[in-house]
C-alpha cells in the first residue's frame, strides 16, 4: 500500500534494531528549549487574547477566538421564541457526559429532552479505546490520583474539582459495573489496572482496546430503554435562551433534516457538546469526531460564562500522516508503551519514546522541521513508529493480540504492521480548558450545568491517559443530579438578550467577524484533490 | 504526485459520476457537493454511522463496508446505508438479571436463525453468525467476548432473512454478562475505605493550599510508590 519513495524508507530503517530507549535528552534546558521552540501550546503567534466577554483579556487559540468574537447565525430577531416544547431538564450533546446527565437527571423523576448533532453516542467518547483511571487498586488512593493529577496538569488545575473527581472515582466504577459494563480482570477477579505515562500507581481499567464504544454501549441502551427520557437525534442547539434574570432556561435548536428551527424551554440545561478538535486549531490534524468543532465554548460564552486554559490542547504524538483518508487518526499510546520506537528519515531514533506526550510530539515536530522527517506523497510529514520491530522483540501475533483494532484497521487497508511501520505526526487531540464549572458542574450562569470536554479547570495544561473518560461521567453524573433538582422551578419566558447584548459589544468594539458560530460542522477543505 | 489527480468513474448514490482516485467513499461524496451529516461520525471506523453498500466492477454479490474506511475504485456502484430499521426490545433490570429465561421474550425470532451465515458482513470481521449460535446455546460468556468489537453499525440485521437484529441481541447479553459477574475484590474494598474516610488526614494537608506548596506536597504523596 506505501508508494515506491516510502517504501524506499522504510529500507533505509536499520536491520539490527536495539531494544533500548533513544538517546536521553541532555538536561532539563535542553527539555525547555524543545518545547519552547516546537510544542504548539508555546508558539505565542498562535494566540490572542479575547477583546470581549466575561472572560476578556483571557489568552486564546486564534481558532477558538475567532468562535468566541464571532455574531450569532441566527437571525434572531425574527425568530419565534415561543417555546414549542417543554421539559425538565434538557441536555445537549450525547457523548458520555450528555448520556450519563440525562440517566442522572431521569434518576431524579425529572423528564429529559436529550438533542444531539449527530446520531445518539456518536462522540469521542467511542474513540477513547485505551482506558478510564480510577484508583481501585490496591497500594493505590485517591488522594496519590489526586497528586498525579496535579501534577501531570503543571499544577494549574483547580484542587477543588480535581478532588472531586477523584474521590467519584471508585464509585463511578461500581455505577458503570452495576449497568453491565465488563471491565477486563485479573485471574483473582479483580479489575486488572495498567501503568500509563506519568501515573505513580497503575489505575487504567479497560475493556479490551474498546473502553469507551464499550460503556457508550451500555449508556445507550440504558437511555432507550428509559420511558422519561427522550431523543432528539439530528438537532443541534445553535443558541442557549436566558430568562429576563439572566438564568439559562433552554436553548434554540436546528433540525438538520427538515432545517427547521425550534425552541425548547427548560428548567436547566446540561451542555456536554465536547471539545474543538475539527476546528484544526494551528493547522494541525485531528482524532476528534467530526462534530467536535467548539460549540459549547461558543453559546456558554454569549450566555455569560468565563473560560479557563483555552490556551492549551493536547497534541497526541502518534497520529498518522498515511493514507492520506486517516490523517489524523490515533495510534494508541499502547504501542509506545510496549516498547514502540520512533525513528526519523536517516533511521536514527531522537528522543525516549516514553516521556510525556508533550515532549514526544515536540521531538517529532522538532524532526521534521530539521529536515529529518519522512514526506508523504501528500506532501505532508513524518516520522516512522516502528511496529515490526516490536513484533520482532515480542514475539510473533503480539500486535495482533494486544492492538487488534489497529491491526485490523491498517490491514483493511493493505498495510500489515508486523512488516510495515506506520507513518506518524502529532495529532490535535484533547481541548484541556473550557467552560469554568464548580463542584456540581454548574457554571457561572444559574441553570447552566457544563460538563465534559466543555468544561475546563479539571485537567490543567497537560491531561494524563484516562481521565478524560474519568471526568466526563463524574462531571456528567453531577451535572445530571444538580439539574434535576432545578425542576420545580419556573423557568420564566426564552430570550436572546444576552445574544443581542453580546451583539452589541461586538459591535461597540468594531469587531466585524465574517465568522458565525457556532460552526456545527467543519468545512471539508479539499486541498490535496 | 502530480497536482492534477487522476479522475475515476463510479456510480455514487445511483448516478455516475467522476471522482478523484484514492478517496474514501465519504470523500468522494464531498467531493462531489452531497451533503452527508447523517452518516458521518468519528471518520476512524468506530461510530459505525458511515455503512456503506456496493458493488465492485465484475463483482457477483453486494458488499458492505464503512464509508469512511473504503476507498473507491473504478466503475464501483455505491450507496451510503446509514440507517436500517431493526426492533429493538425494551428490557429492563430483571430481564438482565436473568437472560436464560428472558431472552427467548425479547427477541423470539433469535431461536429461527437457521445459521445461514448471510450476516457475516461485519466491518469489524466479528463472526456474528457463530455469536448468534453462541447467544442461542447460551454460552453468554463468548457472546459477550465476541461483541466487544460491535460498533452497531446494524449491517448484521440489514442481512437477516429472519429478522433477527444480532447487534441488539448482543448488546443486551453483553450487559446481561456484564451484570452476572461478582464484585471484584480490589474495588469493593477501595468503596469500604472511603466510606470509612481512610484518606481523610491526607485531604486535611491538601486543603487550602495553593500553588508551590500544593505542588510540593503532590510530589511527596506520589514518592513511596515511585520506589516500589
Amino acid at each position: 500500500m506505501y508508494p515506491p519513495e516510502l517504501v524506499q524508507s522504510i529500507e533505509n530503517l536499520p536491520a539490527a534494531r536495539t531494544e533500548c530507549l533513544g538517546p536521553p535528552l541532555q538536561s532539563e534546558e535542553e527539555r525547555g528549549k524543545l518545547l519552547r521552540d516546537n510544542h504548539p501550546d508555546l508558539q505565542s503567534a498562535a494566540f490572542r487574547h479575547l477583546r470581549v466577554g466575561a472572560s476578556r483579556g483571557t489568552r486564546v487559540a486564534h481558532e477558538i477566538a475567532d468562535q468566541l468574537e464571532a455574531a450569532s447565525d441566527l437571525d434572531y430577531a425574527d425568530l419565534d421564541l415561543n417555546p414549542t416544547r417543554s421539559t425538565d431538564v434538557l441536555v445537549l450533546g450525547s457523548g458520555g457526559a450528555g448520556l450519563i446527565a440525562a440517566l442522572s437527571a431521569a434518576s431524579m423523576g425529572a423528564k429529559v429532552l436529550l438533542a444531539t448533532k449527530l446520531g445518539v453516542g456518536n462522540s469521542n467518547t467511542i474513540m477513547a479505546l485505551g482506558g478510564m483511571q480510577a484508583s481501585v487498586a490496591d497500594g493505590d488512593s485517591t488522594l496519590r490520583h489526586f497528586a498525579d493529577t496535579m501534577l501531570a496538569g503543571k499544577s494549574v488545575a483547580r484542587p477543588s474539582l480535581v478532588r472531586t473527581m477523584v474521590e467519584d472515582g471508585p464509585r463511578i466504577v461500581e455505577w458503570l459495573r452495576k449497568l453491565g459494563v465488563d471491565f477486563d480482570r485479573d485471574d483473582k477477579g479483580n479489575f486488572s489496572t495498567r501503568k500509563a505515562g506519568g501515573l505513580s500507581a497503575p489505575r487504567i481499567l479497560s475493556v479490551g482496546d474498546f473502553t469507551g464504544l464499550n460503556i457508550l454501549k451500555a449508556l445507550k441502551d440504558e437511555i432507550r430503554c428509559h420511558p422519561n427520557i427522550e431523543l432528539m437525534e439530528f438537532s443541534p442547539a445553535v443558541e442557549l435562551t436566558t430568562s429576563k434574570f439572566g438564568e439559562c432556561n433552554g436553548a434554540v435548536l436546528f433540525q438538520l433534516p427538515i432545517k427547521r428551527y425550534m425552541t425548547v424551554s427548560a428548567k436547566a440545561v446540561v451542555l456536554a457538546t465536547g471539545g474543538s478538535g475539527r476546528l484544526h486549531v494551528q493547522g494541525y490534524p485531528t482524532s476528534n469526531n467530526f462534530g467536535a468543532t467548539g460549540d459549547a465554548v461558543a453559546l456558554a460564552y454569549r450566555a455569560g460564562v468565563e473560560l479557563v486554559d483555552l490556551d492549551s490542547f493536547q497534541y497526541h504524538p502518534t497520529g498518522l500522516v498515511f493514507p492520506q483518508h486517516m490523517v489524523g487518526m490515533l495510534v494508541s499510546e499502547a504501542v509506545r508503551s510496549h516498547g514502540g520506537q520512533l525513528r526519523n528519515n536517516r533511521g536514527e531514533r531522537f528522543i525516549p519514546e516514553l516521556e510525556t506526550r508533550d515532549l514526544c510530539s515536540s521531538a517529532i515536530i522538532n524532526e521534521c522541521r530539521q529536515g529529518r522527517g519522512v514526506r508523504t506523497p501528500g506532501g505532508q510529514q513524518g516520522v516512522w513508529l516502528d511496529t515490526p520491530q516490536l513484533e520482532e522483540a515480542k514475539g510473533d501475533g503480539f500486535l495482533r493480540k494486544k492492538l487488534p483494532h489497529l491491526y485490523k484497521q491498517m490491514l483493511r487497508i493493505g498495510i500489515n504492521i508486523t512488516k510495515q511501520p506506520l507513518l506518524i505526526y502529532p495529532t490535535l487531540h484533547y481541548q484541556n480548558g473550557g467552560v469554568v464549572i464548580d463542584e456540581k458542574a454548574e457554571s457561572k450562569v444559574p441553570g447552566l450545568f457544563v460538563a465534559g470536554e466543555a468544561a475546563g479547570g479539571i485537567h490543567g495544561h497537560n491531561r494524563c491517559m484516562g481521565n478524560s473518560l474519568l471526568d466526563i461521567f463524574v462531571f456528567g453524573r453531577r451535572a445530571g443530579l444538580a439539574a434535576a433538582k432545578r425542576m420545580h422551578d419556573s423557568p420564566g419566558q426564552p430570550t436572546l438578550g444576552h445574544v443581542s447584548r453580546f451583539q452589541q459589544e461586538l459591535k461597540n468594539l468594531r469587531i466585524s467577524n465574517l465568522a458565525r458560530s457556532p460552526a456545527l460542522f467543519p468545512e471539508f477543505i479539499s486541498t490535496r484533490l | 504526485m502530480s497536482k492534477t489527480p487522476q479522475l475515476i468513474t463510479i456510480e455514487l448514490e445511483g448516478r455516475k459520476t467522476q471522482v478523484p482516485a484514492g478517496v474514501t467513499v465519504i470523500e468522494a461524496l464531498w467531493d462531489t457537493g452531497h451533503d452527508v451529516k447523517r452518516g458521518i461520525g468519528c471518520l476512524s471506523g468506530l461510530c459505525g454511522a458511515c455503512t456503506i453498500a456496493y458493488m465492485e466492477e465484475g463483482g457477483r454479490r453486494v458488499k458492505f463496508g464503512l464509508g469512511c474506511q473504503t476507498l473507491v475504485q473504478p466503475q464501483m456502484n455505491v450507496i451510503m446505508l446509514p440507517f436500517f430499521p431493526s426492533r429493538r426490545a425494551l428490557h429492563d433490570k430483571p430481564a438482565l438479571a436473568d437472560p436464560a429465561t428472558r431472552l427467548a421474550d425479547l427477541y423470539p425470532e433469535l431461536h429461527s436463525c437457521d445459521n445461514c451465515k448471510g450476516c457475516n458482513v461485519c466491518p469489524e470481521w466479528i463472526v456474528v453468525a457463530k455469536v448468534m449460535q453462541d447467544a442461542i446455546q447460551g454460552d453468554y460468556a463468548s457472546v459477550a467476548k465476541g461483541m466487544r468489537a460491535c460498533i452497531m453499525c446494524g449491517l448484521c440485521a440489514s442481512r437477516c432473512p429472519r429478522g433477527i437484529a444480532p447487534h441488539f441481541v448482543g448488546q443486551f447479553l453483553q450487559r446481561a454478562w456484564g451484570c452476572s459477574q461478582e464484585a471484584p475484590g480490589n474495588l469493593s474494598r477501595r468503596l469500604v475505605e472511603q466510606d470509612n474516610f481512610r484518606d481523610e488526614s491526607g485531604w486535611a494537608q491538601v486543603h487550602g493550599k495553593t500553588g508551590a506548596e500544593l505542588e510540593e506536597l503532590c510530589r511527596q504523596i506520589v514518592q513511596p510508590a515511585g520506589k516500589d
